[in-house]
């Protein structure tokens, strides 16, 4: 049985038929064609399907599409702005960050949750932040750099 | 992975959603955070046919204080709003403390106490912090409602007291009496996303900050089919003045309650070891939390 649900993805404001097992993951990929969130271990281990709910990072494998109506979700497609990525993918990128890449749509927008809510976050905070994200390149070390360097690009950008 | 088929339900009104659950009886289960019921559906270690939800349902994701002497925590708070609600940290802390050790963060945002505590895994995080705190759960059915203390509650690994048209709503905690403090203390082989190898929860109250132990409540996870209280631990520590050398005779004694297996996770022989240090070092962190005790600003 299809369900209909209204969500905000990335902005804009979408209105789809979904079956009741898809899970938010799915819905996504498959009918948004957003395949920037990644498919791992579907069992909420592995954290590469993060994406934002609401404000708060969750693993898009364990919500259902239709938990999601209603709802306003961030993506990594929804991040760069008129064409210019988001200083979280910018130091990433600067600080070799990304290896396979697999893990990185995850690691960003654990690592956006976390900036939206402590915009100048320890590194315990960050590691914590990201504690549920698997970097099987173990690259964790320049990610952690990386989301520290963000956060001060983020904070100078919002002082001036 | 994918999901077997099933009715998706979304009731606006607790009646609605417990009048769901009598007609569906034994193929319905609720959903809330999913963290834990998805993945078995997706291991098909659960089939139901129906999934009723419960996003919908006013006031079943809130805390509320009740004056002074409790709070009321809904079954649908996740884990993530325990461990950073102030109140549940200052007064609740084996509480707040064990939110915060669940899962990591994508789960905590999702995964509610209420699931936590029906899912009655042995190594669950919240049951030994709400058993310490002598929780007191709401069990609802369409008909009608009862209590029970959550030490009471669990039966065997998955089991618990509840019926399958019952739900649980909510879960009220007695304010602990001043000078008390708490700790929970989990022990995996990483720091996240764990499943406990052994976890500990204890709350302490002392007569004055520098009393004697007016009373004590230890309980123990993944050490045997349900979570346990170390109730010989805690006789022995009443009336004591607290020392580390005494918290580790306690720890000693709490070994005794346990039955705890080998598995992939840690030997029989290892854990018992590790109750025995855990426990006194959970008591030697909930004496310097209970001494530190201080009224909440009005």
């Amino acid at each position: 049985m299809k369900r209909i649900i209204k969500l905000t993805i990335n902005g804009k404001t979408i209105e789809a038929a979904v079956s009741s097992n898809q899970t938010l993951l799915q819905f996504l990929r498959e009918d948004m064609d957003l395949t920037g969130t990644k498919h791992g271990c579907g069992l909420g281990d592995c954290g590469a399907c993060t994406v934002i709910l609401d404000g708060k990072a969750v693993n898009s494998c364990l919500v259902l599409a239709v938990q999601a109506d209603g709802s306003e979700i961030l993506t990594i497609e929804g991040l760069a702005e008129d064409g210019k990525l988001h200083p979280l993918q910018q130091a990433f990128v600067d600080k070799g960050a990304i290896q396979c890449g697999f893990c990185t749509p995850g690691m960003i927008l654990s690592a956006k949750a976390l900036l939206d809510e402590k915009p100048n976050p320890s590194e315990l905070e960050i590691r914590t932040a990201i504690s549920g994200n698997l970097c099987r390149c173990t690259g964790y070390q320049k990610i952690v750099e990386a989301i520290g360097e963000a956060a001060e690009v983020v904070r100078m950008r919002e002082e001036s | 992975m994918l999901l077997p088929k099933f009715d998706y339900h979304e009731p606006a009104t607790l009646e609605d959603a417990l009048r769901l659950l009598s007609e569906m009886g034994g193929n319905a289960r609720i959903v809330a955070g999913g963290t834990d019921l998805l993945v078995r559906m997706k291991l098909k270690v659960e089939k139901p046919s129906h999934l009723i939800s419960l996003r919908k349902i006013p006031r079943i994701n809130v805390i509320i204080q009740r004056e002074n002497h409790g709070v009321s925590i809904g079954a649908a708070v996740t884990a993530g709003e325990l461990s950073t609600n102030e109140l549940i940290m200052e007064r609740f802390t084996p509480i707040g403390l064990a939110a915060a050790r669940l899962g990591a963060p994508g789960i905590r945002n999702r995964a509610t106490i209420g699931g936590n505590l029906v899912n009655a895994r042995p190594a669950a995080d919240l049951s030994p912090a709400c058993m310490v705190l002598n929780a007191s759960l709401k069990l609802k059915r369409s008909k009608n409602e009862r209590e029970v203390p959550v030490n009471d509650f669990f039966r065997g690994p998955g089991e618990t007291l509840i019926e399958p048209n019952e739900m649980l709503v909510s879960i009220f905690v007695e304010t602990p009496p001043p000078w008390s403090g708490g700790a929970y203390i989990k022990l995996g082989s990483r720091k996240t996303l764990e499943i406990s190898m052994v976890n500990v929860a204890v709350l302490l109250t002392l007569q004055s900050q520098n009393g004697p132990i007016v009373d004590a409540k230890i309980a123990l996870g993944a050490v045997a089919p349900t979570p346990v209280r170390a109730f010989a631990a805690e006789e022995f520590l009443i009336g004591r003045q607290p020392s580390a050398k005494l918290f580790s005779e306690a720890g000693a004694i709490g070994v005794g309650m346990c039955e705890p297996i080998t598995d992939h996770r840690g030997t029989m022989e290892y854990r018992c070891l590790m109750i025995e240090t855990l426990t006194s070092r959970a008591l030697n962190q909930a004496y310097q939390d209970a001494m530190t005790w201080k009224p909440l600003p009005v």
